[in-house]
């Protein structure tokens, strides 16, 4: 894997876990935001400053990728690499949470 | 009371958070803003006073493709309102007994959009150095003292610019290296991490009690028998 994407990606926020949760199915931004609310029960709630900016991002670092525009609405979906990160992304927070439940 | 009011504000390219609070707080009086004209004429129209939150975002990608960014402001009940010297003004009504709302839910796209406004508001003060100001500063220097009174002056005048630029560039960085300083580790498992830390400082703190004796420090040293 890139050196860059690592090193951005490894670990990631939790606004980028969300979204890579998410676009495993094309989705768009506004979507995203409120999928998150109701995983959440509304405790993380997405702004549209860094919902834009992440998914451009992403986007630019090829993580996911353009589908098609609806309503002006652009929806993405993830690519490989992105399900790759999120694989990397999925067994740091298993391990975080087997060493939280044996010390904690 | 008149319809309209302009007020003439210069606010910095890094002064976008106190922009914000103006913005909000004219909006609180019972002025909220329609539109504005370089280099710094807000014109506001009357309305009723209320809480409304200001927010400026700095994205060049967004301005590119205004329709599908401004939807995803709108999607989140944000309005847009204009867009000046890069950046784009959105505002929100506040909701009943809530503070200001942001635009960002993380210090890290925060972050990046100081970056962002850095880069290319940088860029084009270091454009403007390099390819106007230096010359000009040069030029005007190798006349200074030798040439006219007016060359000194320009050379002076040059030489305020310069050092102006410098100064707002240097301003710019020290406040973005400040905000990256004070950034908390935006990683989900930070918290738990430290949690998984403190409590092992705990578990051997605790066995080192269980060994040593608690007695009042009185003696510290010990002879050797």
């Amino acid at each position: 894997m890139d050196a860059h994407i690592k090193k951005v990606y490894v670990p990631m926020t939790e606004t980028g876990f969300y979204i890579l949760l998410c676009l495993q199915t094309p989705g768009h931004g506004y979507g995203i935001v409120q999928e998150v609310k109701k995983m959440t029960a509304g405790e993380l709630v997405l702004a549209p400053g860094t919902m834009y900016g992440s998914l451009s991002k992403m986007e630019k670092d090829g993580l996911i990728r353009f589908l098609l525009e609806e309503e002006k609405r652009k929806l993405y979906v993830i690519t490989p690499l992105g399900k790759e990160v999120l694989e990397i992304e999925k067994k740091r927070i298993e391990r975080l949470y087997r060493n939280l439940k044996e010390m904690g | 009371m008149k319809g309209t009011k302009t007020v003439f504000k210069l606010f910095t390219i890094v002064q976008y958070r106190q922009e914000e609070a103006y913005l909000s707080a004219m909006h609180g009086r019972g002025w909220k803003l329609s539109h504005v004209t370089f280099p710094g004429f807000y014109h506001f129209d009357r309305c009723e006073p209320e809480e409304v939150s200001y927010r400026l975002d700095y994205n060049p990608d967004g301005t590119h493709d205004k329709a599908g960014y401004v939807q995803m402001f709108s999607d989140c009940g944000w309005d847009y309102l204009l867009d000046f010297t890069g950046y784009s003004y959105f505002r929100k009504k506040c909701a009943p007994g809530e503070g200001r709302e942001e635009i960002f839910s993380d210090d890290s796209s925060r972050l990046d959009m100081m970056r962002r406004v850095m880069r290319h508001r940088g860029r084009t003060l270091l454009i403007l150095f390099a390819g106007v100001i230096l010359p000009q500063f040069f030029t005007q220097t190798v006349g200074f003292g030798g040439g006219s009174e007016v060359q000194d002056v320009l050379s002076l005048i040059y030489l305020i610019l310069t050092m102006a630029y410098l100064a707002l560039f240097g301003v710019m960085a020290w406040q973005f290296y400040q905000y990256e300083k004070r950034l908390p580790t935006e990683c989900p498992g930070a918290k738990e991490l430290r949690i998984i830390f403190i409590r092992r400082k705990k578990k051997i703190i605790n066995c080192m009690k269980r060994t040593i004796p608690q007695t009042p420090p009185t003696n510290f040293i010990v002879f050797p028998t």
